[in-house]
């Protein structure tokens, strides 16, 4: 079988989230729908030579902007969020030398 | 409040009511729709009117989806990965939006970071119907669709990756519309998938949707995919004279022969939808049955569920509780992680993001997310080619009225339906201009009609919907039991 649960729970586990029973199961059943249709698709004839749409419209102009000082966001803005922060700087436990 | 921008506007610079009036009248109503209905995440009990002007937004209450950023405002996208997060700037469309004077009255609850269609996955609970509790009110912009339906105000903003805007406001019975992709600048809206995502609004006229996108749209240098459309004025644009615009619709999705099965309520909705087409053609428009290879008709919803779930997977990968967020517990940094993102996500967003995860591992990519892409140009080429000849896709939405919340899944499954339930997303593949208006009642529950264009053509096609909303009864209708006591 091409999908099965250590191959979910493994995925999970690289995005840092874990998943119960339940939702390894339905992720299991909806893997198999999608990968049902994908076999759709590389039936389409010359798929292969088709140039992959990557956004939305293809004629955005990009002018680089003039080259100006501007302020970055103060500080105490950028931790208001933070719930662990020391002075100017994010506090998390030690992350060389063990645990 | 029952009233169109325009009414409310006349109304104000005449002293019949003024803003603080409004203001207050909507703030009732609000607290009304979430005893009811669990509409919002945030109610602005301090909001108060502001000056009325010339313009014709000044004054005037609205609603603002959780997913977009406003400054000292909780902002949470209806997630508990973000339940106290207060951002530090506002979205360039809601700040546009500011410059005329409008009104935020609350942050509308919606499916956790847009990422579901039926108002289930919010961290504050089912959003439900105003029309009728017991069933959804569709997603991702469910408590938007449910305020403006419940009269609470004119307008509130969605956004929309597969159909968040258009299909809540078929299930609610209003208006929703997402223009051209890049009209609408998204800096400060939470990004799902970025090559899919469009800013827009939930109204209860097209008139009023035109209004509302004059004022959110605009270039702006936070989007690069932002751009000028200071020379369409959409609101001006609507004459409602639409003879000899040409239609079409596509067979293979419209035609009940695809349905041996049909339900009742499905039967009625497709009549409906060939009894709306008389009135645009009583007006002089073409309507034509168009065909469409039926294979490429059947992938639509993989390319979506493919491209929409690798882009999720890598946007999101900055929730990790560390720098804003609620800190997770563990012994180092990576079980911290781990716990906020087990605890913070909702079931159905872990499972898109794993399935994200496996399209964007390297072994996979070719065959599903480098095809998925492939055969998304296939369909806006297709789509494109056909705008040639026509001004506009014509398509019901859904297969009828707003399904019950028990029983219902956001699952991924395929049926003989799948087809009339995802082809909205044909829109965000292409970016088009695209719009749901209610095109009458299955059941005595709204449905809707959805009118799709040709990039850049927004005021065509709002002009198309103007014309058919002026010949049906459903312009400005507000669910029933949200009208008792309505004397504004």
């Amino acid at each position: 079988m091409k999908f099965n649960k250590e191959l979910i729970d493994d995925l999970a586990d690289k995005l840092l989230i874990g998943l119960t029973d339940e939702e390894n199961k339905l992720i299991l059943s909806e893997f198999n729908v999608i990968d049902e249709t994908m076999e759709l698709i590389t039936k389409i004839p010359n798929i292969s030579e088709v140039e992959p749409m990557t956004h939305t419209l293809d004629n955005f102009t990009y002018t680089p902007r003039e080259d100006e000082y501007e302020e970055s966001i103060p500080i105490e803005d950028a931790l208001s969020n933070c719930d662990s922060y020391e002075g100017r700087e994010i506090k998390v436990p030690k992350v060389v030398g063990g645990e | 409040m029952i009233k169109t921008i325009e009414e409310l506007h006349e109304m104000l610079k005449n002293g019949e009511v003024t803003s603080d009036e409004l203001v207050k009248d909507s703030l009732k109503k609000a607290h009304n729709v979430q005893d009811k209905c669990n509409a919002f995440v945030t109610i602005l009990d301090d909001a108060h009117g502001s000056e009325v002007t010339d313009d014709i937004l000044s004054g005037i209450p609205y609603g603002i989806k959780d997913n977009y950023s406003t400054k000292g405002i909780l902002s949470t996208g209806s997630s508990n990965t973000l339940k106290d997060y207060v951002p530090f700037f506002t979205a360039t469309a809601v700040s546009n939006l500011e410059k005329h004077n409008v009104v935020p009255i609350g942050k509308t609850a919606m499916d956790e970071f847009g990422m579901g269609g039926t108002g289930t996955t919010a961290h504050t609970g089912n959003i439900l119907n105003p029309w009728d509790t017991k069933r959804m009110a569709g997603g991702s912009s469910s408590g938007s669709a449910a305020s403006v339906a419940a009269g609470v105000y004119p307008f509130a903003l969605g956004s929309d990756t597969g159909d968040s805007i258009r299909k809540p406001a078929a299930f609610c019975g209003i208006v929703g519309y997402k223009p051209t992709y890049g009209m609408i600048s998204r800096y400060g809206l939470f990004p799902f998938a970025s090559s899919l995502d469009h800013c827009g609004c939930l109204t209860r006229s097209v008139k009023d949707a035109a209004i509302v996108v004059d004022a959110m749209k605009g270039i702006d240098k936070n989007d690069l995919t932002s751009w000028d459309s200071s020379d369409i004025h959409l609101y001006d644009s609507l004459d409602g004279k639409v003879k000899g615009k040409k239609l079409f619709y596509i067979k293979e999705i419209v035609n009940l022969e695809n349905y041996p099965d049909a339900s009742l309520e499905l039967k009625e909705h497709l009549n409906n939808f060939y009894h709306t087409l008389d009135y645009l053609k009583e007006e002089g428009v073409e309507v034509d049955e168009v065909s469409i290879d039926k294979n490429l008709i059947n992938t639509i919803f993989s390319v979506y569920e493919c491209l929409s779930c690798a882009e999720a997977t890598s946007n999101m990968s900055n929730l990790t509780g560390i720098i804003f967020g609620p800190r997770g517990e563990g012994k180092n940094i990576n079980e911290m992680m781990k716990d906020h993102r087990t605890k913070g996500f909702s079931s159905l967003i872990k499972r898109r993001f794993v399935i994200g995860s496996y399209i964007l591992q390297k072994e996979n990519q070719e065959r599903y997310f480098v095809n998925a892409q492939r055969v998304r140009r296939l369909i806006v080429d297709k789509m494109n080619e056909l705008f040639k000849t026509y001004d506009g896709l014509i398509m019901p939405v859904s297969t009828g009225p707003a399904p019950y919340i028990d029983g219902s899944k956001d699952e991924i499954t395929k049926d003989n339906t799948t087809n009339l339930e995802e082809h909205l997303q044909i829109g965000n593949f292409g970016g088009f201009p695209s719009i749901t208006i209610p095109n009458g009642f299955v059941n005595d529950l709204p449905v809707g009609i959805n009118i799709t264009g040709k990039c850049y053509d927004d005021a065509n096609v709002l002009n198309i919907a103007f014309a058919l909303e002026c010949k049906m009864p459903y312009k400005n209708q507000v669910a029933p039991q949200f009208k008792e006591g309505e004397n504004a």
